[in-house]
């Protein structure tokens, strides 16, 4: 909701000061030590519930997490986070227990539990010491089949969802990813990122329970075991808690088709000190061959502190301090962006340093030598997402999700390491068209109007 | 509020099954802990873990924002930027670009007591890294046009996280400015704009000779490392740096607080009021701290805490109730002075924030008058762990290394990683409600509000 205040320096640039003759070398690395991918244990239930483990880590706590295809995009256009009411209700109780019992129930395993609806997603989960293993695969069982639904919490959790909509659509950040989203998604569930007071002030404890009840069910969902815990207990747990699941049916959720125009959609906030950013087009998902070549693209443009526009305008220029780039996906569907909180003054310079580092990757490739330090970086930081349990349970649901195989874990670093220099031009150029890039500025529009009028037509 | 059917925690709770972890077992946590002092008084703390795939590499400094010159607000944290500009055969970005290229994570960040800089490497990678961390300790190189440059950047940083929210500061910046009275505690750390436009390369010369000495910082490695070979590395690198004496430390003591206090922030952008309350704690590692360690789990931790359940689920006051000891900038552990005990929230228009401090005070004086049971207490302890055992582990082991240097650079005893666990799990119910008699009386505390936007009619719909 509101971003970590963090007092970090957030790394970031580019341009290698010439070392004189005088300056020492750092002395060179040894040897790298080989990264295995821990391997997972699959199996799947007769009701078609999908169960991958994976054994991992040194400390004694587990994460587990069950994946439903329950998440907003299964909402209707009038139920804009009926999915987040749902899954907030069902930690309020099951038939079993109440939602104070659930809570203390988690706790005495060292942990908590919860549940919560992403845009393709939902999820019931928990981390827990790992002698508990088996018990949260049981407690996440209960949750996600049998939620009591108690009719007198539903005022309360709507009134925390009313305050949360309000809290979020008052950041710059919020304001400017729900316009974004609305002119990139149009109609599609994904363009809807907030719903309105009248909407969520009408969801009624029936809507709740049908939601539930027809998205909820085993072969809609996956349970994901990671961390240290006895294999054998926790399938036979699994077994157990879910095998009387109803089986219910997988469905296709609507793919979306995203779009953008070179149009400059400003959201008034007057007064602001900053205008929050967001650059952006569609590209391709990760089933496509070119998405790891446009990941690299990404990170040498503006996915890392080193990138070229961290280079530019934070570090030459000092208009901002966390700008990043980003490709993000759905199902079926992906963008890139850049995003950066730049001083109202230097918007439209800004935004011309941004267009100048497209342009400049598209009109000549990179070195070799800034390329093999993004590709080393791409590499070095695979092998920390895959080194804790989170990072590793959420790799295995992208691979789930983008029905890719193991081998895009196991054959990541190697495909990183493939691209070459002429690739990432050839990638600038075929998707990070900012002839159609979306244009989303939050600020104070009688300051930046005249600013921002030359990179597209304003709205 | 009550909590029904407590149960003893069975034994296993508090204990390790028989998984093969070498950082645990059923004593609890043994951390590898080598401790070292060279010569030029740097404290080395080495942690080597064979199983790890990373190293971390860290150096904290013993200088926070807390004891930054009275005419600099933010210089600590601005400073912290400037040993990203340039050293003596690193130029600018070149640091940055070296980590990087090498495949690893880096950061730095500034905090009551400390600055630290880490590194989160490939373990082949870790001579290479103390080599250029050496080098920025012994001979930081920078220019006016590099400080221009973080001037400018540090100005954003607090626009984007404070000047352009509609919360602005509340609670993490605004609670230390009213609960404090020592200017060493109560001042803007983050800084006025104008004093962060202020700082010269004379002030950042004089910082950086006066607190950026081996005497006056911990350098921790942790990870997939050969201990003997990284000692060497060490000592090749870091050994030459000549130590500085340090300035008599300024008193940051913070005088006893005989009156509630109340302060009320007004964030005309922010759609719902907001109040947090916060108590001084007692003094780092005493008994009533380890106390106070565990009252944060009972109150405030949790879907299962006191508080959670009487203003989230029972009052329906909010969706959530933040806090915790140096929240949230840190931990109970990661501080060495004054600090607050601190619990915030959002709520709607309609709920006055007395309504709401009501509901708090009963949960509140609940532990002031009634022991607590023991299995209240076990739950408290059990929950401690698993959430050391989560800092340990947070951040690729950046999270250890964070408790190895504070316990090395405050306590001068890393190897009290070890022994957290006994001390907590010698609290009583008795010197738990003791404590909570002693710090969490009204006359201990400070609560903030904020006051929202005017009400309009569109607004109206809000009153729940």
């Amino acid at each position: 909701m509101r971003r970590l205040p963090a007092l970090c320096v957030l790394i970031a640039t580019l341009a290698a000061a010439p070392a004189s003759a005088q300056k020492q070398a750092p002395p060179t690395p040894g040897t790298p030590k080989d990264f295995v991918l821990p391997t997972p244990t699959r199996f799947t239930l007769p009701n078609g519930l999908k169960v991958t483990m994976v054994q991992y880590g040194a400390i004694p706590k587990v994460r587990v997490l069950l994946s439903v295809a329950a998440g907003n995009v299964e909402e209707a256009a009038s139920e804009v986070w009926l999915a987040d009411v749902t899954t907030a209700l069902m930690t309020e109780g099951t038939t079993k227990r109440s939602g104070a019992e659930l809570a203390l129930a988690a706790a005495r395993m060292g942990g908590s539990i919860g549940a919560g609806a992403g845009p393709a997603r939902a999820s019931v989960s928990g981390e827990v010491l790992s002698e508990f293993a088996a018990d949260m695969v049981r407690l996440v069982a209960e949750v996600a089949q049998t939620p009591a639904f108690p009719a007198g919490e539903l005022e309360r959790i709507r009134a925390d969802k009313l305050r949360q909509l309000a809290l979020q659509k008052s950041t710059p950040q919020g304001m400017a990813e729900a316009k974004f989203a609305e002119v990139t998604y149009g109609d599609h569930s994904y363009g809807r990122m907030f719903p309105t007071e009248a909407a969520l002030e009408g969801y009624t404890i029936d809507q709740v329970r049908r939601f539930h009840e027809a998205k909820f069910s085993a072969a809609r969902s996956r349970l994901y075991v990671v961390g240290r815990f006895d294999r054998a207990a926790v399938e036979q747990a699994a077994r157990e808690a879910f095998g009387g699941w109803k089986a219910g049916t997988a469905t296709e959720p609507p793919r979306a088709k995203p779009t953008s125009a070179r149009v400059v959609h400003v959201v008034d906030k007057p007064g602001a000190v900053q205008s929050t950013l967001i650059i952006g087009l569609p590209v391709i998902d990760p089933s496509h061959p070119d998405w790891i070549p446009l990941s690299v693209t990404n990170t040498l443009l503006g996915g890392y502190f080193s990138s070229r526009v961290t280079s530019n305008i934070r570090e030459a220029k000092g208009y901002t301090y966390s700008p990043s780039s980003s490709v993000n996906s759905h199902p079926g569907d992906a963008y890139w962006a850049q995003s950066a909180d730049v001083t109202t003054a230097v918007t439209g310079a800004s935004l011309k340093e941004i267009f100048f580092e497209i342009d400049r990757l598209q009109a000549e490739p990179p070195s070799e030598a800034e390329l093999d330090a993004v590709k080393n970086y791409q590499a070095g930081t695979f092998v920390f997402q895959n080194s804790q349990r989170g990072g590793i349970s959420g790799q295995l649901q992208f691979l789930d999700l983008y029905g890719l195989p193991d081998d895009y874990l196991t054959g990541y670093v190697r495909r990183v390491r493939a691209v070459t220099p002429a690739t990432v031009q050839e990638m600038a150029k075929k998707y990070i068209d900012d002839a159609r890039a979306t244009i989303v500025v939050v600020g104070d529009r009688k300051v930046i109007e005249s600013q921002v009028s030359e990179f597209g037509p304003v709205k | 509020m009550r909590i029904t059917r407590l149960v003893v925690v069975p034994l296993a709770a508090l204990t390790w099954l028989g998984l093969a972890a070498p950082c645990a077992d059923a004593g609890g946590l043994s951390v590898p802990v080598q401790y070292t002092k060279l010569d030029n008084g740097l404290k080395v703390v080495l942690s080597p873990d064979p199983t790890a795939a990373t190293a971390v590499v860290a150096v904290y400094y013993n200088i926070g924002f807390r004891i930054e010159p009275k005419d600099r607000t933010g210089f600590a944290h601005l400073f912290e930027h400037m040993m990203f500009q340039g050293s003596a055969n690193l130029g600018k970005m070149e640091f940055i670009k070296l980590v990087q290229k090498n495949g690893g994570l880096l950061n730095g960040s500034t905090r009551f007591d400390f600055t630290n800089y880490f590194q989160i490497v490939p373990p082949n990678t870790v001579k290479t890294i103390l080599w250029a961390e050496a080098d920025r300790m012994r001979s930081l190189a920078i220019t006016q046009d590099n400080l221009t440059n973080q001037q400018g950047v540090v100005k954003n940083e607090v626009k984007v996280n404070v000047l352009n929210q509609p919360y602005g500061g509340f609670p993490w910046i605004d609670m230390p400015q009213v609960a404090n009275v020592n200017w060493y505690n109560a001042h803007n750390f983050y800084g006025d704009l104008e004093d962060l436009d202020a700082a010269t390369l004379d002030d950042v010369k004089r910082f950086f000779e006066t607190y950026y000495a081996p005497n006056n910082a911990v350098l921790v490695v942790t990870g997939n490392v050969d201990a003997p070979q990284t000692l060497g590395w060490i000592r090749e690198y870091f050994g030459p740096i000549k130590a500085v004496t340090q300035p008599a430390k300024p008193d940051i003591a913070e005088p006893p607080q005989q009156e509630e206090k109340r302060a009320s922030k007004s964030y005309p952008q922010a759609p719902r009021p907001a109040l947090a309350v916060a108590y001084h704690v007692p003094p780092r590692f005493s008994p009533e701290y380890y106390a106070m360690g565990l009252i944060d789990q009972i109150l405030l931790q949790g879907d299962d805490s006191r508080l959670y359940q009487a203003l989230v689920r029972k009052g329906g006051y909010t969706g959530e109730v933040e806090g915790g000891i140096n929240y949230p900038l840190g931990t109970m552990f990661d501080v060495n002075g004054p600090t607050l005990w601190m619990s915030s929230l959002f709520h709607d228009r309609g709920r006055s924030a007395d309504d709401i401090l009501e509901a708090f005070d009963t949960e509140i004086e609940g532990v002031r008058t009634t022991p607590v049971d023991q299995a209240t207490l076990d739950l408290a302890k059990v929950k401690m762990r698993s959430r050391l055992y989560g800092q340990i582990e947070q951040f690729s082991g950046m999270g250890l290394a964070n408790l190895l240097a504070c316990f090395a650079l405050f306590d001068d005893d890393p190897a009290l990683v070890n022994r957290l666990e006994d001390e907590f799990a010698k609290v009583t119910p008795a010197l738990v409600q003791r404590t909570a008699d002693q710090y969490l009386r009204r006359t201990n505390r400070t609560v903030l509000t904020v006051e929202p936007k005017p009400e309009s009619p569109a607004a109206a719909g809000d009153v729940r």
